[in-house]
Parts: structure tokens; C-alpha cells; sequence
């Protein structure tokens, strides 16, 4: 850059010294003392917490919110080790954070808690100290789930004992720990259900009362884990849980808490697309507009060992007719989706390997805008 | 590095099929029993240090590169990279008793042989020699069989903290 001579820099000073004389002064931003933003309560519903476990420093897990109507960056929560995702209670007025410390960074003490964050003020109000199991794995959904009634906290345990830990959000206290032998992962039924997929393809149910205590029940193998296993990126449209296989093979679960039945599978691709390589794959792979009974999944052309593998198009279905009634190019690969929950969804694309978060028109797959540098390993995103 | 990488956490492969600590120790043992009980390579021990001068002839290759012949079902930093080899542990970390396994070709003397890839625990990720190879992954409902677990789990000295992986004989594969 070409250094300002004396005569110019006297000439800017003339022309700001003018400026500040026909122009009444800002004020001053210190007369109100420090200053902080905040955020409004409830939620937009075009918000997307897009969660990290930040791989090259676990002890540094992190959420950032992000507006999807403007792309703007809204604040950020600190949370822990291995960090899964956070949970949004349905009210919008307290947001979830299964999380894991230890009393020297990483090591001496480790304690696990559920902090609870004000969602207007993105702060503490609140902490739950629960067994520290939570399990450490590459972050799915599953990990953790409020029951449909959001009175209970429900969060996998594996150390490498399988186990789930329930939280009462009313007394806002640790109740009790359900083994959960050869299960792993928790999908919600109910108010006071959820079921654990176990390592033979059955189930275990599990119901609650309202104290917390527990009542299981293993059902027979319902799926086969050997030939074509299910992922556990499952979603859920009312009573029915989709699980998706290696290969893109659907199978509807229509669970209750008392009952288990896998409906008719049927196939997110034509046998020539099959032949063709077409799978699904990605980190949180599957996505649902559940008011429309739509189903969408990333889909790109692989192996059969390229089940994780991100993909650069969307496939929406009917989950009603099976039918696909719309497909999309993205803009970047992506290896995790999620939609917005309002009548007109957006729909939200990462990678967890490049950090753009892409923000599209669901309806259209018409990218709107994209958010450069949102963390570093983004995995699962949520939604109010 | 390709984008599963940053996926894959530490963990491919494990024993453990059932749920308890306990139990998998128990799977393990088991295990061990369809294993040659005269290794013809020498089994690896936890106190075990990288030999000097490099690796024999009869263990060809680079223990620092993924395409080393042990690294076959590998999912993690390379502790070879890190400052401890492929069979010890870097200084200061702690060796997970629990482990996943392959089974992996040694193109030297054509045999196959077990390999354990106990994890280091203790310290932040090395963040150094990632390899991950995904053949045979599924999904968490099968802990043995799946690479996204970390199996610092439960570890009694350093529960959780991944710094990166070996690759240690156990024994011939028969």
C-alpha cells in the first residue's frame, strides 16, 4: 500500500475535523457500562444449534447457533469433553447440555454433569451431576433424548457397560441408571418409554413411571445386523423410527411402549441406482419434514463399505407412498442434514471435515446462503 | 488425510460383544484361545519399547505409515508418530487394557497374524499418522464391530482422553 504523504494526512484530518462539525457525535458505547447481547426466548424456528466435538481437542466440545434466515452467527456454548449435542426442551425456555469434565483438564477427577443454559442469555443456571459413563463415541442423536413429554433426560452410557442414565428435568436431579446389557443408543416411544437397539437386532423396551423407575422387555431380533446393518441415524415421524442400512434400504419401526414391529421395507434406490453405486451416507444422513411425511437423505455413489461417506445430493421421500418426490444437488458435500421444524423448512448441510454451513430451501433445494467457519468437526445439528 | 478420518474417533475394532467390563476381558480371553499358542512373531507387551534400529526384516515396512502390513484394521493416530512405536505406549499415557482386533497379512513371511490396537489414554490427541481402515464396521448396536467408540472408556487410569493407537501381535491367525 502506498504510504500517505504529510500534505494528504493534514488534507484527511481538514476533511474529518468538517465532517465532525456539520455531524452531531456518536455516543459513547461505555456510558452504559459493559454490554452484552442477547438472544430472544423462544427460539426462531429457522435457528440451528450445529453441534462439534471438536476431534483435535475433545476437551474443547463446542455448539454454535446460527440464524438460517440470515446467516448470521447468533453465540456459542462451551461444553466439555466428547461432546454428543445439546437437547432443546419443547418450551424453548431451557436448553440441555450432557457434558464431561475432568478436574485437570484431562485428567484427575472426571465428573459428568447435565448443565442446564438459559437460551436467551446462553449462560449456566444449572447443573446436574450424573455417573460419569456417558459414552464417548462419534456423536449420533441417539446419544442422548428427552422423552416425548420432556420430563425425563435420557443419555447412553458405555464404559464399555452398556447403560442409560435418567434425569428428571422437574426436580431437575439424577433418578437412576438403567442397565441396559448387549443395547446400546436411546429412541424415545413415549412420555415415558424409549427403546435400546441391541447386538442381536432385537429391542429392549423400556418404560418408565413417574419416579423414574424402569420396567424392560427384550423383544425377538427385528433387524439383521449381519448381511446389511441398520445405521443408528434413525429419525422419526410419529410413532415410526426409520431406520436406514449400509445399502439404503429402509425399514419403518412402528414402536410403542409395549410393542415392536418392523413394517415393509422398502429402498431409497431403483435396482439400476443400486448397480449403479448409489447409497446413502454422512454423519446425521437422514432428515425429516415430519408435518409433510418427508424423508431426506444424502446420497452419493460408493462402496459398500462407504456407509459414513458424505455426499453431494439430497433425495426426499414420501415415507407414505415410498415414492421419491424430489433430489437436489448441493453446493458442497455434506455429511450431515437437518431441517427446520416450521411450515416452511430450511435445510440445514455440513461437512464434517470443511466447515460451511449451507443453508437451502427444503422445498426447492435452492441454496439461500451459506455461513463460512462454523467450528471444526461439526457433527450433529438440532432444531427448535 | 481423506474426510473419514476426522470421522473415525479411535476405535475400529474390539473383543468386547458383550457389555460389562468384566465380560469383555472375558471375551477377550476367549479369543486369545483360537490363537496359536507359538507366535511366530514375538507377542507384544505393554512395557514393550520400539526396537532399536528399526524394525526386523521379518516385520516389513514402516510402522509410521498407514500401509504398514499391522495397520490393516487400524482406526486412530499412529503412536509410532506420537513418541512410542507400534507396541508401547508414548511416555505418559496410560495403554488400554480393552482393545479391538484384525487380522492382518504379513507380506514378509505370508502369514496372518492377530493385532491388537490397544489405545494410549491420558492426553489430548496426537493429531499425528491418522489411518483408518473400514472394512468390516457396523454400527454402535455391536461394539465389537465398530469403529466409532472410543475405548479409552472405563480405562481405570485414564478414562477417556484418546491420544492414539498400536498395533501389537498377539499371535498367528489360524
Amino acid at each position: 500500500m502506498r504510504a500517505i504523504t504529510m500534505p494528504s494526512a493534514r488534507l484527511l484530518m481538514l476533511c474529518a475535523l468538517l465532517a465532525g462539525s456539520v455531524r452531531a457525535e456518536l455516543p459513547s458505547d461505555s456510558e452504559h457500562g459493559p454490554q452484552v447481547a442477547s438472544l430472544a426466548v423462544p427460539a426462531s424456528k429457522h435457528w440451528v444449534w450445529v453441534n462439534d466435538f471438536v476431534f483435535p481437542h475433545m476437551s474443547d466440545g463446542m455448539a454454535y447457533l446460527v440464524d438460517g434466515d440470515s446467516g448470521r452467527y447468533l453465540g456459542t456454548l462451551s461444553t466439555g469433553y466428547s461432546f454428543a449435542h445439546l437437547l432443546l426442551s419443547r418450551d424453548g425456555k431451557v436448553i440441555y447440555s450432557p457434558e464431561t469434565y475432568f478436574s485437570r483438564g484431562t485428567r484427575g477427577t472426571r465428573t459428568d454433569v447435565v448443565t442446564l443454559y438459559d437460551p436467551g442469555k446462553l449462560t449456566p443456571i444449572g447443573e446436574i451431576v450424573i455417573p460419569p459413563k456417558r459414552s464417548s463415541n462419534l456423536p449420533m442423536i441417539a446419544n442422548n433424548v428427552l422423552t416425548d413429554d420432556d420430563r425425563f433426560l435420557l443419555i447412553y452410557n458405555f464404559n464399555p457397560a452398556q447403560s442409560v442414565t435418567v434425569v428428571d428435568t422437574k426436580l431437575r436431579k439424577f433418578v437412576r441408571e438403567i442397565e441396559t446389557p448387549g443395547c446400546a443408543l436411546v429412541y424415545p416411544t413415549g412420555p415415558r418409554s424409549f427403546f435400546s437397539v441391541c447386538g442381536d437386532g432385537s429391542l429392549s423396551l423400556v418404560n418408565l413411571d413417574d419416579e423414574g423407575a424402569a420396567q424392560q422387555k427384550r423383544t425377538e431380533p427385528l433387524f439383521d445386523l449381519a448381511a446389511d446393518p441398520v445405521t443408528e441415524k434413525a429419525v422419526r415421524i410419529g410413532p415410526v423410527w426409520y431406520f436406514v442400512s449400509f445399502a439404503g434400504r429402509i425399514y419403518p419401526l412402528n414402536a410403542d411402549p409395549q410393542h415392536a414391529v418392523v413394517g415393509k421395507s422398502w429402498w431409497l434406490t431403483t435396482d439400476a441406482e443400486r448397480k449403479d453405486g448409489w447409497r446413502p451416507g454422512g454423519v446425521q444422513q437422514l432428515a425429516v419434514n415430519a408435518k409433510e411425511s418427508r424423508l431426506y437423505a444424502i446420497m452419493h455413489r460408493g462402496g459398500v463399505e462407504t456407509h459414513k461417506d458424505p455426499g453431494k445430493d439430497v433425495w426426499a421421500f414420501d415415507v407414505s407412498t415410498r415414492q421419491r418426490v424430489q433430489q437436489f444437488a448441493l453446493k458442497n458435500l455434506a455429511s450431515s442434514i437437518q431441517l427446520s421444524t416450521d411450515a416452511h423448512p430450511l435445510l440445514y448441510s455440513i461437512f464434517i471435515d470443511s466447515t460451511d454451513l449451507d443453508i437451502y430451501d427444503a422445498a426447492s433445494g435452492k441454496l439461500l446462503r451459506s455461513v463460512d467457519h462454523i467450528g471444526t468437526t461439526p457433527t450433529v445439528m438440532v432444531t427448535p | 488425510m481423506k474426510w473419514l478420518d476426522a470421522l473415525s474417533e479411535n476405535t475400529a475394532r474390539t473383543l468386547a460383544r458383550r457389555t460389562s467390563r468384566r465380560s469383555v476381558l472375558a471375551g477377550l480371553g476367549s479369543f486369545l484361545l483360537g490363537v496359536t499358542a507359538v507366535p511366530l512373531l514375538p507377542v507384544a507387551r505393554g512395557a514393550d519399547t520400539a526396537p532399536a534400529g528399526g524394525a526386523p526384516k521379518a516385520d516389513p515396512g514402516d510402522p509410521s505409515s498407514c500401509d504398514y502390513w499391522r495397520h490393516c484394521a487400524i482406526d486412530g493416530f499412529l503412536c509410532g508418530c506420537c513418541g512410542g512405536s507400534q507396541s508401547a505406549c508414548p511416555p505418559g499415557t496410560d495403554m488400554s487394557p480393552v482393545t479391538w482386533v484384525g487380522t492382518c497379512h504379513n507380506p514378509s513371511d505370508g502369514k496372518d497374524y492377530v493385532i491388537s490396537y490397544n489405545d494410549c489414554c491420558g492426553k489430548s490427541a496426537c493429531g499425528r499418522c491418522f489411518c483408518n481402515r473400514n472394512e468390516g464396521d457396523t454400527a454402535l448396536f455391536q461394539p465389537g464391530q465398530s469403529n466409532d467408540y472410543n475405548w479409552c472408556s472405563g480405562n481405570a487410569k485414564a478414562n477417556i482422553p484418546y491420544h492414539c493407537s498400536t498395533a501389537r501381535i498377539v499371535g498367528s491367525a489360524k
